[in-house]
């Protein structure tokens, strides 16, 4: 097998006393669309740029694209796009023009220069607003200008830093349609998100939080080694019905929303039976139906038995 | 070499022309200073308001009085008959000097004996003071010197003792224009490379474009090179507006070679655009960026001998401002545009701009790390 697109063993990254990013390793293969989850302050941006070699490592080893990203930074940075949720683009100028300067900056040759910016434009849609001001674009069309841009040097690998952050429904979906694309023609595809929707899109997923990676797999194995089951209900007293679920040892989490309640049990407990047990008298539901679990209870449960375990250490440290 | 610094230069100059309200003031504004500084701004003491207080009211008084006034620097404003007319107005600034004759002038003249003037001056602006009184007693000189004339020759011994010919070079008229319009080319350079470059950086930052080009692979050399490039052409067209305006409205004179001044200043420019660099790696705004260029302005203007003589300054003032690029550069645009100064003349500050170019080169280099947003 070739090596993996992205390869990291203890990655560490400290600032001051701030340990941002704590011994990730990772792989990514060729192709892949490698999705980043965790919440903000997480590590993610700081691992990205070390991925980018913007950001040298305070400890730990990587190869990106085949180049280690602390000695062949620049190696690595011309064979990468990389696109954040700013969508840095310069927005006094056209929307060609901003292709053609990252078409220069990353090199490419001039024969081929207007090829590849036609190419672009038509495959990202945006022949009609080649003369348009990128300042005057909407945030989706943006987000299109900003991926074009991205990958005007056809980079094998790609960086996408909560790429649709206030972006609307339907251009999201047009953007994932995209990068599904991309990743089919051989490029590979890291990027973070808040959407858990998204996140499920992906062919793998890593969880950081606190700097340190807690799981990586598919989605599917992701959730399912949690070992999760939910459940949703509807109940008048909503409220209290939450409040004693949740003294359960055996339910992870109660979201509850106005008088639906969704409760997740762990260790493949029923969740149902838990409600028939919990819920009596006054208490007792309306209705409850079985809820497939996903990654964002997948994900909540992980921060919330790491904070557990966090808050366990530093009592054990104080006493 | 890649050509990574002519696209950036290309996208700058995109940007430039789409930015017309900064391309308009990038001409305008050298007009303007030109405006203010060459026409407003006057060290020559001239037209001052002048009250005669005649006690004597003879025609030798009234002689004294007229030749003041034929100088120019003295307008007669007004006759008072006491000294408190003349208190009343010195201080509500309705006259600057005031011209006292006393009773027996005239009389004292005719009869050969010493006779005396008094010359009243506001002195709250010292500028005026020095002005009124040289202009004056220049006058009074004159004036003893041609009745000693007068009675030596009566006597068949007319000879002047001791005469001093002034004959002023470079600027014969003294003129404040001449002086201040090659100066202000070096001022309106300083201005406009510093704030432009350490804007064009802080904007970047700003816009999340900076972040885009740290990770790609422009190197920072290519980078800067590429910036700069466009507002080193600017200079040149601020420059050649200055100087075109300066010998048309204003008669400066252009003595030395045109060559000459403008390679000696690609190394002024270069100086100053190092400086807006260094700001910008300390700016984090466009705004900061633009304090931090109007806070060096002012040194640049004080200091380096633009408004004030370098000469007049104490020592610890010199010191510092012979770190500024202006004020060798100043030396250098004065020696040549007035005094046809050529390159033996001006090579020392030449050196100087090295070194100043060499030093800021260096800081800003190790402050403009690419690692690292």
């Amino acid at each position: 097998m070739t090596e993996p697109v992205i390869v990291t063993r203890a990655l560490s990254r400290r600032f001051g006393d701030l340990v941002a990013v704590r011994d990730v390793s990772l792989e990514v293969q060729k192709g892949e669309i490698f999705g980043v989850l965790g919440p903000n302050g997480a590590g993610k941006s700081t691992t990205i740029r070390m991925l980018c070699g913007i950001l040298d490592p305070s400890s730990g080893e990587g190869r990106v694209v085949g180049f280690d990203i602390r000695r062949d930074a620049e190696r690595v940075k011309e064979r990468i796009g990389y696109m954040t949720q700013r969508f840095s683009l310069y927005e006094d100028l056209t929307v060609e023009e901003n292709l053609k300067f990252y078409a220069g900056i990353y090199g490419v040759p001039r024969n081929r220069r207007a090829r590849r910016v036609a190419d672009v434009l038509e495959s990202a849609g945006l022949g009609g607003r080649r003369t348009q001001l990128s300042g005057t674009l909407s945030g989706g069309w943006k987000q299109r200008v900003a991926l074009a841009s991205a990958t005007i040097h056809e980079p094998p690998l790609l960086f996408l830093d909560e790429p649709t952050a206030g972006v609307d429904p339907v251009s999201r979906r047009e953007f994932w349609e995209q990068i599904h694309r991309l990743a089919h023609g051989g490029t590979t595809v890291l990027l973070t998100t808040h959407y858990m929707d998204e996140a499920e899109r992906c062919h793998r997923l890593a969880f950081i939080f606190r700097g340190t990676v807690l799981d990586v797999g598919t989605p599917g194995d992701i959730v399912a080694r949690r070992h999760l089951r939910g459940a949703e209900l509807e109940c008048e007293h909503a409220q209290e019905a939450a409040e004693r679920l949740r003294s359960d040892p055996e339910v992870d989490e109660v979201a509850h929303y106005g008088n639906v309640l969704r409760v997740v049990t762990k260790n493949d407990v029923d969740p149902e039976a838990v409600v028939a047990r919990m819920l009596t008298g006054e208490l007792a539901p309306e209705s409850v139906r079985p809820v497939r679990v996903g990654v964002e209870d997948a994900f909540v449960s992980m921060v919330r038995a790491d904070e557990m375990a966090g808050d366990a250490g530093a009592l054990k440290a104080a006493s | 070499m890649s050509l990574r610094p002519f696209v950036v230069a290309w996208k700058e100059l995109l940007q430039l022309r789409r930015d017309r309200m900064t391309l308009a003031m990038m001409i305008a504004l050298p007009l303007l200073q030109l405006m203010l500084f060459g026409y407003a701004i006057n060290t020559d003491v001239r037209h001052m308001p002048t009250l005669v207080y005649d006690q004597d009211k003879s025609a030798e008084s009234r002689d004294f009085a007229a030749s003041m006034v034929a100088t120019g620097f003295y307008d007669v404003v007004g006759h008072v008959e006491s000294y408190t007319a003349i208190e009343d107005a010195l201080r509500r600034g309705g006259a600057r000097v005031a011209l006292v004759v006393p009773p027996d002038y005239g009389a004292s003249l005719r009869a050969g004996k010493p006779a005396h003037l008094q010359l009243v001056v506001d002195g709250s602006d010292p500028q005026t003071v020095a002005s009124a009184t040289n202009t004056a007693s220049g006058l009074a000189s004159a004036r003893s010197t041609e009745l000693l004339l007068a009675r030596l020759a009566a006597s068949g011994n007319a000879v002047e003792p001791v005469g001093l010919e002034p004959d002023t070079w470079y600027n014969p008229e003294v003129r404040t224009a001449v002086y201040v319009v090659p100066g202000l080319v070096g001022v309106i350079l300083t201005m406009t490379m510093v704030m432009l470059t350490a804007m064009a950086v802080a904007r970047e930052r700003e816009r999340g474009t900076l972040e885009q080009l740290i990770v790609s692979p422009v190197r920072p050399v290519e980078l800067v090179l590429g910036k700069i490039a466009p507002y080193i052409l600017i200079g040149y067209v601020q420059m050649t507006v200055i100087l075109l305006a300066g010998r048309y409205m204003f008669d400066v004179p252009f003595q030395g070679s045109i060559v000459l001044l403008y390679a000696l200043a690609f190394l002024f420019i270069a100086a100053n655009l190092a400086i807006g660099l260094f700001f910008s790696t300390l700016a984090r705004t466009q705004q900061q960026a633009m304090q931090m260029s109007f806070f060096f302005l002012l040194p640049n203007i004080l200091l380096t001998g633009f408004m004030f003589p370098f000469e007049g300054m104490p020592r610890p003032a010199q010191i510092p401002a012979e770190a500024l690029p202006l004020t060798h550069f100043l030396r250098i645009v004065r020696s040549i545009v007035l005094k046809g100064g050529t390159f033996d003349d001006v090579y020392l500050e030449l050196l100087w701009l090295c070194g100043i170019f060499a030093v800021l080169v260096l800081v800003s280099s190790l402050r403009f790390r690419k690692k690292l947003v």
